[in-house]
């Protein structure tokens, strides 16, 4: 497993325990499928926990209020894609 | 007032498949689930008022909270969100889509009394049938000695109205008690003949 797959998994995970997804397992997240509304259901609540999460995860710290944000969120590709560029751990 | 008695309900840590959807469920705690599931059981169709009493609430994640605060941790916004004491009523009024009138109280031990004489309130309105659910969570060793509590999560309900059924009689009695959901459960299953609270209750044949 090369470290792509390896942050997928551990993403999926984060989302997962964080947000006490207590029905749902790495393999029901589909990479580009949205994580809000429609997709995996995920509400407003549940993205402050993610931007909580992200920040004492990877020290990545994101304005709730930003455009920019909402594209992160966006699916498990665009949040992987945000760990890549701007972890600092 | 009186009241119809029904053990049918599993309330243990892992009760029949839920009728609440997974993302709702996912952020009560045991007794808030409990208290869901009889509330829909009670209510099926979203008729009748709601009243949830608890005395200490979840105080697990309240204290989780206190003691993130106190180191300077940011605290959960999903844990935030629930940290009122009408969130159990709130996840429920979601999933069942009810609209009518619902309470939330804290009575300091008093809790029976309370939702009984809240109860008569919204039957003497004319509403045909009121649901109250009482229920605890674990409380946090921090807390032991510090509160009287039950030794695990317990929720009961009772579904009120003018109608056929046991009444519900009241009388006073010189020395307050302070009964847990454990002590109502007893008492509706005839293990002990009256309830003492702020008063004492007795069911009487119908």
């Amino acid at each position: 497993m090369n470290e792509t797959h390896d942050l997928t998994l551990e993403l999926k995970r984060l989302i997962i325990d964080t947000l006490e997804l207590e029905d749902i397992t790495p393999g029901d997240i589909e990479p580009d499928a949205p994580l809000f509304g429609d997709g995996l259901g995920l509400d407003s609540i549940d993205a402050l926990e993610l931007g909580l999460a992200l920040q004492k995860r990877y020290g990545i710290k994101l304005d709730a209020e930003a455009e920019e944000t909402h594209r992160h969120f966006a699916s498990l590709n665009t949040l992987q894609s945000l760990v890549e560029t701007r972890r600092v751990d | 007032m009186s009241c119809a008695g029904d053990s049918r309900y599993d309330i243990s840590a892992s009760p029949s498949p839920s009728k609440l959807p997974a993302m709702l469920r996912r952020r009560l705690d045991g007794a808030g689930r409990a208290t869901c599931e009889i509330l829909s059981a009670l209510d099926p169709d979203a008729n009748y008022p709601l009243i949830h009493a608890s005395r200490h609430g979840d105080a697990t994640h309240t204290l989780n909270m206190l003691e993130a605060l106190a180191q300077g941790d940011p605290v959960s916004p999903a844990r935030f969100s629930m940290s009122v004491h009408n969130a159990v009523l709130g996840v429920h009024s979601i999933a069942a889509r009810h609209y009518r009138p619902m309470q939330a109280l804290g009575a300091c031990g008093h809790e029976l009394d309370a939702l009984l004489c809240e109860a008569q309130g919204y039957l003497m309105e004319g509403h045909a049938a009121v649901v109250v659910v009482f229920s605890e969570g674990s409380v946090p060793s921090a807390y032991r000695g510090h509160t009287q509590s039950p030794e695990g999560p317990c929720a009961v309900g009772l579904r009120l109205s003018w109608g056929a059924g046991k009444k519900l009689v009241a009388s006073d009695i010189p020395h307050p008690a302070y009964p847990t959901p454990l002590d109502v459960i007893a008492w509706l299953n005839s293990e002990i003949p009256h309830l003492d609270g702020y008063r004492r209750w007795q069911l009487e044949a119908g």
